[in-house]
């Protein structure tokens, strides 16, 4: 089989040892994404506020990509990028 | 288009007494969500750069369809600790992603990763053009990523291994393993959670930390 990166072992090996007994699973982390979000959007510390939320963000890929563009559509519709692409398409 | 209040897209999302006032209000949420998916596909992927504006926009109305759908199943899950429009969009952009990675990964077999019985990749040619480092060091290096493989291969279940290393190695996302192991995203990620912490206690147990492994392996 091919080889890995080192970033990758790394990432593993955090993986494995920033495990929780009480971690947030994918289904509490999506529940969370929008208030989440606002809470990014308004400049509020998230850590503070959602720090189960964060910490699975930071294990979970599949959370993170969903995460990442909902606050990239979220940010483009407050500044009308989301206007402008659609009357783009026009 | 009209704004809303929470209260306001729930109640007009849901007048069957008045079907005039629910369909402007699905076609309102539907074409807000259309748009925020073409954003997403023609600004924020780079994977999409080669399809036509007529492509995405084919795209973004299916997937908001589908959202929308999804939207209106499962408004009794709406917490209102967010704007009504930020929950759906969540909602819609998990539609676009699930369906782009299922195209994306369609031809993934997790048999063929795991079928040659040798799941591992070789974690021992893994940095070794990254960082040159001294022999005492490298053999300690060498040593720390034995103690990981074997870890791997022996405090896991069969189940468990393939997992991780679809997820965690290949970078396969965990909708697609979870469907071939005709398992779901959340029991997957449970799965892995249980992998994570036999290995914790394995890899402790030998004296690993994770403070020992960035610092051995660190670039300089």
């Amino acid at each position: 089989m091919e080889s890995i990166s080192l970033e990758k072992l790394l990432g593993i090996a955090g993986a494995i040892f920033s495990v929780h007994e009480d971690e947030l699973d994918c289904e509490g982390c999506d529940a969370e994404m929008p208030h989440l979000a606002e809470i990014i959007e308004a400049g509020e510390d998230p850590k503070k506020l959602l720090p189960a939320v964060v910490a699975h963000l930071e294990i979970c890929h599949d959370c993170r990509e969903e995460f990442e563009a909902l606050l990239a559509v979220i940010r483009a519709e407050h500044s009308g990028a989301v206007l402008d692409a659609a009357h783009g398409a026009e | 288009m009209a704004q809303r209040s929470n209260e306001q897209w729930l109640d007009d999302l849901t007048r069957e007494d008045d079907p005039l006032r629910q369909s402007e209000a699905l076609a309102d949420l539907t074409r807000r969500l259309q748009r925020g998916i073409f954003y997403y596909l023609s600004r924020e992927r780079s994977d999409m750069t080669s399809r036509s504006y007529g492509e995405l926009e084919q795209m973004a109305e299916d997937f908001a369809q589908e959202a929308t759908l999804r939207v209106l199943k499962n408004l009794h899950s709406f917490r209102g600790d967010s704007l009504f429009t930020t929950w759906a969009t969540k909602v819609a952009v998990r539609v676009a992603i699930s369906e782009l990675r299922r195209a994306r990964y369609k031809d993934f077999s997790l048999e063929a990763l795991t079928g040659d019985g040798e799941v591992m990749p070789d974690l021992s040619d893994s940095f070794g053009t990254e960082r040159p480092v001294g022999p005492e060091r490298s053999a300690e290096q060498q040593d720390v990523i034995g103690k990981i493989e074997q870890a791997i291969q022996e405090a896991l279940t069969e189940r468990q291994r393939a997992a991780l290393v679809a997820v965690g190695l290949q970078g396969v996302p965990l909708e697609v393993v979870a469907e071939r192991m005709d398992t779901n995203r959340n029991a997957l990620y449970k799965l892995l959670h249980d992998a994570r912490s036999k290995l914790k206690a394995t890899l402790e147990h030998d004296g690993i930390s994770m403070e020992y492994v960035l610092k051995l392996f660190e670039r300089s």
